[in-house]
């Protein structure tokens, strides 16, 4: 077990918006030991932490392409239509995208709180 | 960067997914494995983010078929309107894409067989290529929003924990003090948070200790996975057996224990930046020293960082221990708890019988019922005292759930199975509780979720120990105000709750505020050993937060002085030194270096491990029959150590004949298999420790002849660490749904059902961590153990019990097997333990076997001769409702007594005999009696010194000047024959004897008391060389450190020894009236008689003294005489 996630931590990734935090190994579009797959934007990227293969990525988030601003991919942040936008910048410009999207934000605005469940354990 | 250009991407209406516009005149089929494995050979290739064959392989058909069905309902809903866009003045949001499609909405993009030129798929359809390649990039989007997900509700949790609001102030109050407690109730999430922001804050030697080991598993695995390292070492755990530490690791859990050895190597500890060290409240022996220690290391130490993290109980009391260190409190978070008060009234008939009344436990599941609807769900926590305790409660309740069938009842307490334990996790079906009937181990250790009501006795059983009586005794208490509010506590984790108090609030207001430290509950040998190997000075005057009784200390000190672990100015000797070492109980500790002497090792590994560990026998026995009759053939009538020796070697046999299932093995015999991984595991410890002390020869590196074996053995090991991975990947256990009341064993969680649990992860670590062969070659060589062999190991573990003895009452014959009694030198009318082989088959102890239809003649073993008195040697004993000895073996009386006693005395011609001041023996013969007497004065004196220059040797051998690997076994091979010869020789001696426990007034009138005469009696060689002085207390004459010649009082032999035969000696042919010592004191320095024994280095050839007459100068008339030794005697009565 030589431990991908801290062979190279570049630094810690921090939502802008939401203050997720995560330490990155990688920024780009090219995630290392991967061939096969490439990113549509500049991301930060760490190994996939829930995963013991080596070449499986998490994309946290990228910066918003109006704004600048980083943010992490969570749906309450950020989404995605061909470039990142942070969800502020769409609600300022709702009118610029497909109804699809507004559809989807007008259900997120209900948001479901669920209670994080804990498996039982002994301490 | 724009979408890769395919062909169908423009295609905003998706219409090659419609089944009903199916254009290929031949009926495509995705499932066919054909189709998939062309597309699997161009997708999924060995560098591919997919690989062809693996489990995420099957997940991605899986999830294709899912979304094909999705997309088919899609089509066909809504799909005409065409969104309008309009052309936006951002230039950002100018060349968004007009017309929506779900692919744009995915930040990644897969490089396909297309892009990449190869082959394979030319043939078929480009539509379902694209199909494929879209359902494909679908796939990975949802892998990532599933990770990212879950990543991001890890976060929310851990933010949403009370103590997240405090992380920062911690870190400010520890850059400004050297020691900080941080207190928060259970739930606060300290244990997990405070070494995540000590990580986050930069530290990478970071320690956290807890008094568990499952917690130091637990929680590194839970702190990993919070802080995404569940695959990298960043977070491990170091335990006895097992560690996951490596060079990268920044954070280690690991046990009180190992710290404290840690710092037993390197004092000042530099390893680490910052300690923590958590549950400091609970008070276990090994914090409260650790405490103490890490005070005097501070000012050594400026720079390293403590925390101390407890329940909010007492917190004033560390923090004042460590000069005022600050206190950062933590709210718990704890839903309102209601507290109902329901006192007993005064135990009417269920103190009569012992046990314990069900019904005000029965009642509280009855207001429930009654109460709350079976849809609130809501589990029942009960605590009760003990395992007895729970069983009534069980019986009863188990009653009520099968009337009611709306409840499973659970045991819970620390004798279970591991499998029984897990079920309590287990989820009861709709509509049923789970009630969980627990000892305090639920207060604490387990954390069981989902439990809304709890039931409280308010009792509690606590070992206790009598240090007079080096006692450990099981009693019940009332439970402290901190117990009884911890346990209130379990009720409010998950929602509001309620809590029942079985007494008043009265009796709360009356319990002790704080449970009694462990320190001032246990036997402290252990402790004392440990501070005098890590120099800590006298114990007596160490700074202990709280300091232990001086009495326990005392009993301690001189109990390490007996055992020889500590010399007469209470320095460590070597074999203390050594013993320290061990993880284990002085007395086991004492076997293991003994057994290794005699070349006994490998036996002796087992039966130390063996006792070091909890019984491996389940309760079943007693209520199945064929559990018994199964384990019959394994039981030993030696005893207790012999039985279980030959279980462990059984199930060695077992494991490694592959094809049979070791874990059935042991459930049809009532074994606990867990315990005997246990003991494999210590037994490899102890090895390793003998070896390392050069007590046992290193074994070889057992590597294997030829190269194919040694492949193939690689092999072996690799699918076996590929196994253990799988198990751990797949989180271990799931929880499971219970099933409603059955039989008693009422439970889900059955070993050996279900497909998944065919891997027996147990075995598979056990494989990895031993050698089966090796330990095949070790145990089978011990299983046909030599009579001789046998007779030594038995001598070998008498030495290491005693004085742990036990002598039968002697009417036991008459008795019923299970009333057996026995009686210790302070504890008289002890039992034995039912799993005892001497409680199903006391004939064992009895000095003739019963013969069917004899009179009653001789009914009782009441002062009569015979050769075959025996002794039980026992490891504890334990007292709850009665004393019971734990772990017997049996051991020939007289030769015992007389190689082990650190008190012998005797009458004038040594045929009465008192050892230890409680234990008379009357021998027939005073001939025989002194020459066993003169036989295991020589005899000690060469075992002890064998010993004592195998332990300096390899006290040299620790600090070598040169490297001395080639010197062969510690002390001479030859020697150490001649003494096993001459032990078994000694053991075999039979000399009928009478034995019996001295009343307490023999006991107070058992000397003769200080005599006026002051020069010694002279039976030159009698005793070896060693002069004789008076003794000042017993009277009579000190012939060694333990053996007091002619110091008993007594009325019927005052002439005994003056009564002279004629007697030739055979050797010389010396002839003259002799009385029984004079012949003895002749033969044993006859010059002619040959040498029974080589002379040992320490002992010193014998004086060679022809004469028996000695010059004697009478104190009381001052004149000088040549006298033998009788005629001093009779000289000294003159003057009566």
């Amino acid at each position: 077990m030589e431990g991908e996630a801290e062979r190279c931590p570049l630094g810690v990734f921090t939502c802008q918006l939401c203050a997720l935090t995560a330490p990155y190994s990688y920024v780009g579009q090219k995630p290392p030991d991967t061939h096969s797959v490439i990113l549509l934007e500049e991301s930060y990227i760490m190994k996939d932490p829930f995963t013991s293969d080596k070449d499986r990525f998490l994309v946290l988030g990228s910066k918003c392409s109006l704004c600048s601003r980083l943010v992490c991919v969570g749906p309450e942040c950020s989404l995605f239509y061909s470039k990142r936008f942070c969800l502020p910048c769409v609600q300022e410009n709702m009118d610029a995208f497909p109804q699809e999207i507004r559809q989807d934000l007008e259900k997120r605005k209900t948001p479901s709180k669920r209670p994080a469940s804990q498996p039982g354990s002994r301490t | 960067m724009p979408p890769p250009r395919t062909k169908e991407g423009g295609d905003p209406r998706g219409r090659h997914w419609d089944p009903g516009e199916e254009e290929a005149p031949e009926k495509w089929d995705w499932n066919c494995p054909e189709t998939r494995r062309l597309f699997e050979d161009a997708f999924f290739r060995d560098e591919d983010y997919i690989r062809q064959g693996s489990e995420e392989c099957q997940k991605f058909w899986a999830f294709f078929e899912r979304l094909q069905r999705f997309q088919s309902l899609k089509a066909t809903s809504k799909r005409e309107k065409d969104p309008v866009c309009r052309k936006h003045s951002v230039p950002a949001l100018a060349d968004l894409p007009r017309t929506y499609d779900p692919r744009y909405r995915i930040n990644l993009s897969v490089l396909g067989p297309d892009t990449r030129g190869s082959r394979g798929l030319g043939r078929q359809p480009p539509e379902r290529v694209a199909e494929f390649r879209r359902a494909l990039l679908h796939y990975l989007d949802f892998g990532q929003k599933q990770a990212f997900g879950r990543l991001a509700k890890l976060q929310q949790g851990r933010a949403g924990l009370p103590i997240a609001q405090y992380g920062n102030r911690i870190l400010q109050t520890l850059k400004g003090h050297q020691v900080v407690v941080v207190a928060g109730d259970t739930g606060c999430g300290k244990s997990t948070q405070v070494p995540q922001y000590l990580l986050a804050a930069g530290f990478s030697h970071v320690a956290c200790t807890q008094p568990r080991r499952i917690a130091c598993i637990s929680l590194a695995k839970r702190v990993s996975f919070e802080s995404l390292s569940q695959y990298g070492s960043q977070v491990g755990y170091q335990i006895r057996f097992e560690s996951t530490r490596t060079a990268a690791t920044k954070i280690v859990f690991l046990t009180v224990g190992l710290l404290l050895r840690q710092i037993q190597r390197e004092p000042s500890l530099p390893q680490y930046q910052v300690l923590i060290v958590d549950e400091v409240h609970e008070r276990h022996l090994h914090n409260d020293f650790l405490l103490g220690v890490l005070r005097r290391l501070l000012p050594k130490r400026p720079d390293l960082k403590v925390i101390l993290m407890s329940a909010t109980i007492n917190i004033s009391l560390f923090s004042s221990y460590f000069g005022g260190a600050p206190v950062v409190q933590v709210p718990g978070r704890l839903f309102p708890i209601t507290v109902v008060y329901q006192p007993q009234e005064a135990e009417p008939a269920a103190s009569k019988s012992g046990r314990l009344d069900p019904r005000p436990f029965l009642r509280v599941l009855e207001a429930i019922d009654g109460k709350y609807p079976p849809e609130e769900r809501g589990d029942v926590l009960v605590f009760l005292s003990g395992m007895a305790e729970i069983s009534s409660v069980l019986e009863a309740a188990q009653t009520y759930a099968g009337r009611t069938q709306r409840w499973v009842v659970l045991p819970l307490h620390s004798t279970l199975s591991v499998a029984d334990q897990d079920k309590v996790f287990d989820v009861a079906p709709p509509g049923v509780r789970k009630c969980i009937l627990s000892t305090n181990i639920a207060e604490t250790s387990v954390t069981i979720d989902g439990i809304r009501f709890v039931v409280d006795s308010g009792k509690v059983k606590e070992m206790g120990y009598d240090p007079q009586a080096k006692l450990q005794r099981l009693q019940e208490f009332w439970i402290s105000q901190a117990s009884a509010e911890q346990r209130k506590g379990r009720a409010g984790r998950t929602g509001p709750g309620v809590c029942f108090r079985l007494y008043a609030e009265s009796d709360y207001d009356a319990f002790a505020p704080y449970p009694v430290p462990e320190i001032r509950r246990v036997a402290l040998d252990a402790l004392v050993l440990q501070m005098k190997s890590m120099n800590v000075g006298d114990p007596r005057t160490f700074p202990f937060i709280e300091p232990p009784p001086p009495a326990s200390l005392e009993t301690a000190i001189l109990y390490l002085r007996d055992q020889g672990a500590l010399d007469s100015s209470e320095a460590l000797t070597p074999i203390g030194s050594l013993l320290a070492q061990l993880p284990v109980d002085v007395v086991i500790g004492k076997m293991l270096i003994l057994g290794s002497m005699f070349h006994l090792a490998e036996p002796v590994l087992t039966i130390a491990a063996a006792l070091s560990v909890q019984s491996p026998f389940t309760r079943s026995a007693q209520s199945h029959p064929e559990c018994a009759t199964a384990r019959r053939p394994l039981e030993s009538d030696q005893g207790d150590p012999f039985t279980l020796f030959n279980v462990f070697n059984a199930w060695v046999q077992v494991k490694s004949e592959r094809s049979r299932n070791s874990r059935k093995w042991c459930r049809q015999r009532g074994i606990e298999e867990h315990r005997l991984y246990e003991m494999a595991n210590l037994r490899r410890q102890f090895k390793e420790l003998l070896e390392d002390h050069g007590l046992l020869a290193r074994a070889q590196a057992a590597t294997p002849g030829d190269s194919y074996r040694r492949l193939q053995e690689r092999r072996e090991r690799r699918a076996l660490y590929h196994l253990k991975r799988q198990h751990e990947e797949g989180g271990g256990r799931r929880r499971k749904v219970l099933r409603l009341q059955e039989d008693l064993d009422g439970g889900s969680s059955d070993e050996d059902r279900g497909p998944g649990d065919s891997v027996d992860i147990q075995d598979v670590k056990f494989q990895l961590r031993h050698s089966l062969d090796q330990l095949q070659a070790a145990t089978s060589s011990a299983q046909d153990l030599t009579r001789d062999q046998m007779a030594l190991l038995k001598l070998v573990l008498g030495r290491g019990l005693y004085p742990q003895l036990a002598v039968p009452d002697p009417f036991n014959s008459s008795r019923k097997d299970s009333d057996q009694m026995f009686h210790t030198q302070s504890q008289q009318g002890t039992v034995l333990h039912p799993t005892c082989i001497f409680a199903s088959s006391p004939e064992a102890l009895h000095t003739q076997e019963r013969k069917a239809g004899a009179g009653q003649a001789s009914r009782d073993d009441k002062d009569k001769m015979s050769s075959k008195h025996q002794l039980l040697a026992f490891v504890s004993l334990l007292e709850t409702n009665k004393p019971y000895l734990v772990n017997c073996v049996r051991v020939p009386a007289l030769q015992s007594l007389l190689l082990f006693s650190r008190s012998l005395d005797t009458n004038g011609d040594c045929s009465r005999l008192v050892a230890d001041g409680w234990l008379e023996l009357q021998l027939a013969e005073s001939e025989s009696a002194v020459r066993l007497l003169a036989a295991s004065v020589r005899l000690r004196a060469h075992w002890e010194s064998a010993l004592d220059r195998q332990l300096a040797r390899e006290a040299q051998r620790r600090w070598p000047e040169v490297d001395q690997e080639e010197e062969a076994a510690p002390v001479d091979h030859k020697e150490v024959a001649d003494l096993s010869r001459d032990l078994l020789q000694f053991a075999a001696s039979k000399v009928p004897y009478s034995l019996r426990r001295l009343t307490g007034l023999e006991v107070q009138n058992l000397y003769v008391g200080p005599q006026t005469i002051t020069t010694a009696p002279s039976l030159p060689g009698l005793f070896g060389s060693s002069p004789l002085s008076p003794h000042p207390t017993k009277g009579g004459y000190a012939v060694t450190d333990f053996l007091t010649y002619n110091c008993l009082a007594s009325d019927t032999d005052l002439y005994s020894d003056c009564l002279r035969t004629f007697w030739t000696c055979p050797h010389c042919g010396l002839h003259m009236p002799l009385t029984p010592l004079e012949r003895m004191a002749h033969e044993n320095t006859c010059p002619e008689a040959p040498q029974d024994s080589p002379p040992g280095k320490n002992v010193g050839p014998l004086p060679k003294v022809s004469a028996l007459q000695r010059p004697y100068h009478c104190e009381v008339c001052g004149e000088d005489f040549l006298f033998t030794p009788t005629d001093v005697l009779r000289h000294r009565g003159r003057h009566l």
